[in-house]
């Protein structure tokens, strides 16, 4: 490929303020640190999202589908003006988020991508990147959507989000919904929490390596059962079925 | 026209139900429908209440308040609350409002307000 | 009366499971059945709550019957919402005690997580009243949340005593291969850290997330049978010594005291009474923690502490594996989970593996007698047993 050319394919970043490093105390009482990984480490996580396409429960195939595709865009620079954080326990990956900053005033948010469940990471993690976008980036809108009845219930009906159908959002241009800065304020006891800046000691051990999550969402054990309950409804586990049968996982 | 939520009252011994019971519960001798309904009074003090998140999948609301209401006659009800800041024996006023739609049907029930 | 045994016990992960309903009633049945050693099985009773509403499928105990080859068998389903597992446990007992069957399965199943969260809270806030309180958009965990409010004003319960129960119990789960939770939750996490707001948020104030049991898919079963054959059974004899059942008004409003849960001192005194034994006789036993305030309020129901003290003695270490009188080792509605069916029966299950004296890592030291309270409604229709080792 000529230089030329992928200079013309290859967006140019507008500058964003780095997302400052924070800790929370999760439910477990274990201290987790959210931050901002640059591209370098994105091969990091990747080998840890793939897995995750093959479990269709709460769509989760649907959002680490895009997730990986959105995290190897930003690595081989095919998505402008994006960011991605991590939450991280010991070094262990607990969850992925990521967004973009549409316009300077309004922030897209991509997705929350939990790899351990039951403590409530993805809400602490949901709620460091609408704190990057209102309180970093200083942006007025971000907008949102959900791909699974869960995050809808949290985030949509949660927080009241405003409808702004009139805008297609980036994912699957469906219509958007906006946390607001008025809502975010509101929220902001529940969506502004962790502690800055994060010790030296839990901060490095976060920077040394990002660990495989320990206990990820797996597809169903008995891949005949998932599909004589009628439930497979994308096919994921027809497709795995075969796939095992020939060997090629 | 002010709706209204009716209480049963026993035809024999006077013992006034909410909601309906078909066999009354204090002389239990009733024949079915030997009761006279009697609208429930629209002021009471606020024996408990909650905000509740995690509510139906119909109810397209972030939170719900939620209370149980001792009336003026001492009869016990149900109802949604809306205070900003309830507090336990509080006086609180009713009204008969749609509490609910599930799908064209709505439903009318007690909605409690700071009195 | 014949005295009835269990001989035999099986359950499945209770977790979200990927197969049809009918398998998850079958799987714990097989289990059972090879625990008795036995295949021979005089009638079936299948506890379920939702098949109809939730799976689309209806005449489960037929379904159940054929999935095991169990044909010609008698078989039903029992239906008492979340209390379902235990009245099918009481209707077996009949049967054996009864003398018309020697050998009846109580198989109990739930697969609530075929629907989204939210659509299982509209399936089990079913059972409410239809017009007095179910129109309101009231859930179980709102009439909880309703009913702590007062307890916590009259006897001096607090935010922290109800995130100790989560505590203990989501913590003894993770001695338990089959529980639902498997993550260890501290109080430092839960209730003090600067983020427990957003870790751990209101479900219905003052219940926190932390505070109700999750929504679980699973199935249990047990056997029971006559002494006769329980003799031939290689195994620990365990007895049903008692069983009881109590009902109260449908609408939560209406009852007498509203902080009393009259039903399950009613159930608790009769299950007693059958068997011959006291509270203070209790070793072990499993409670319905659908919400953590209902462990602290059942404990003294039931008789184990006086009205208004449970929470004391859940302070001083007693409701825990090494007290006095452990409650839920198992990890109980709120670390096991909750599948409404199946749960009862799972309570059971774990008595008598405590009383067999196998239960593992959470074994109650020499457990002789244990007990069960399976809470319908919000406490609107409760079944309570008591199971005895040896005779």
């Amino acid at each position: 490929m000529s230089a030329d050319l992928e200079s013309i394919l290859r967006p140019v970043d507008n500058p964003m303020p780095p997302f400052p490093a924070k800790h929370v105390t999760i439910a477990s009482g274990e201290e987790m640190v959210i931050r901002q990984v640059t591209r370098d480490e994105i091969p990091d996580i990747l080998p840890h999202v793939a897995p995750l396409i093959y479990v269709e429960r709460d769509f989760y195939d649907v959002v680490a589908a895009r997730v990986y595709s959105e995290l190897l865009s930003y690595y081989r620079y095919r998505i402008q003006d994006a960011y991605v954080l991590v939450a991280q326990i010991d070094g262990e990956l607990c969850a992925v988020v990521n967004g973009r900053m549409a316009t300077p005033e309004v922030g897209m948010s991509l997705h929350t991508l939990a790899m351990r469940r039951g403590l409530r990471i993805g809400a602490h993690a949901f709620a460091a990147k609408m704190e990057y976008h209102m309180d970093i980036m200083g942006q007025q809108e971000v907008l949102i959507v959900a791909e699974s009845p869960i995050g809808f219930r949290r985030w949509m009906i949660e927080y009241n989000l405003e409808k702004r159908f009139d805008v297609p959002h980036e994912l699957g241009g469906v219509p958007s919904w906006a946390l607001t800065k008025e809502l975010f304020d509101r929220a902001r006891a529940t969506l502004v929490v962790g502690r800055r800046p994060v010790p030296e000691e839990l901060l490095e051990k976060a920077h040394a390596a990002i660990l495989p999550p320990s206990d990820p969402p797996t597809p169903p054990e008995d891949l005949l059962a998932a599909t004589r309950s009628q439930y497979d409804s994308t096919g994921t586990a027809l497709i795995l079925q075969r796939w095992r049968q020939e060997g090629k996982v | 026209m002010a709706r209204e939520i009716y209480a049963y009252k026993c035809r024999k011994c006077g013992h006034t139900h909410y909601p309906y019971r078909m066999v009354c519960k204090s002389c239990g001798e009733n024949e079915h429908n030997e009761f006279d309904q009697v609208p429930l009074p629209k002021r009471g003090k606020l024996l408990t209440w909650t905000r509740a998140y995690s509510l139906p999948a119909d109810f397209e609301v972030p939170s719900l308040g939620l209370a149980i209401v001792e009336l003026e006659n001492g009869i016990r009800m149900t109802g949604q609350l809306r205070v900003d800041d309830p507090r336990m024996g509080m006086d609180v006023r009713g009204e008969v409002e749609i509490v609910r739609r599930e799908g064209y049907d709505e439903r009318y029930g007690m909605v409690f307000y700071e009195a | 009366m014949r005295s009835v045994y269990v001989i035999g016990i099986g359950i499945t992960s209770f977790t979200r499971l990927e197969y049809p309903l009918s398998e998850i009633a079958a799987y714990p049945a097989m289990m059972a059945m090879k625990d008795a050693g036995r295949k021979e099985i005089d009638h079936l009773y299948v506890a379920n709550m939702g098949s109809g509403r939730v799976n689309h499928q209806t005449g489960l105990a037929s379904a159940v019957v054929d999935t095991l080859s169990l044909t010609p068998a008698g078989a039903e389903a029992i239906e008492n919402g979340p209390a379902s597992g235990a009245s099918a446990i009481k209707t077996g007992y009949m049967a054996v005690a009864s003398g018309v069957h020697d050998v009846v399965m109580v198989t109990g199943a739930e697969r609530m997580r075929e629907v989204n969260n939210l659509e299982a809270t509209e399936f089990v806030a079913t059972l409410t009243h239809p017009l007095a309180e179910y129109i309101y958009g009231v859930t179980l965990p709102s009439l909880a949340a309703m009913f702590t409010r007062l307890y916590m004003e009259k006897y001096g319960v607090t935010e922290r005593h109800l995130a100790m129960v989560a505590v203990k119990n989501q913590n003894n789960a993770l001695k338990n291969e089959f529980a639902h939770l498997q993550q260890e939750i501290s109080i430092e996490g839960i209730l003090d850290s600067p983020e427990a707001m957003t870790n751990n948020p209101y479900v219905a104030e003052p219940l926190r997330f932390f505070d109700c049991c999750p929504v679980s898919d699973g199935g249990a079963c047990v056997i029971l049978a006559s002494e006769e054959v329980a003799r031939k059974v290689e195994r620990p004899l365990v007895r049903l010594a008692g069983v009881g059942q109590a009902t109260d008004t449908h609408a939560v409003h209406e009852r007498e005291e509203p902080t009393d849960l009259l039903a399950v001192r009613r159930a608790a005194a009769k299950s007693f009474e059958m068997a011959g034994l006291a509270p203070s006789d209790v070793d072990v036993a499993e409670l319905h923690d659908a919400f953590t305030i209902l462990e602290i309020v059942e404990s003294e129901e039931v008789g184990f502490f006086p009205k208004g003290e449970g929470h004391l003695a859940l302070e001083r270490g007693e409701t825990a594996i090494g007290g006095t009188l452990p409650i839920n080792p198992s990890g109980g509605l709120k670390g096991r989970g909750h599948p409404v069916g199946a749960t009862g029966i799972a309570q059971a299950h774990e008595i008598v593996h405590q009383l067999r004296g196998d239960a593992g890592e959470r074994q109650v030291k020499d457990a002789k007698v244990g007990f069960t309270c399976n809470f319908g409604g919000f406490g609107n229709n409760v079944v309570c047993l008591t199971f005895v080792r040896g005779n």
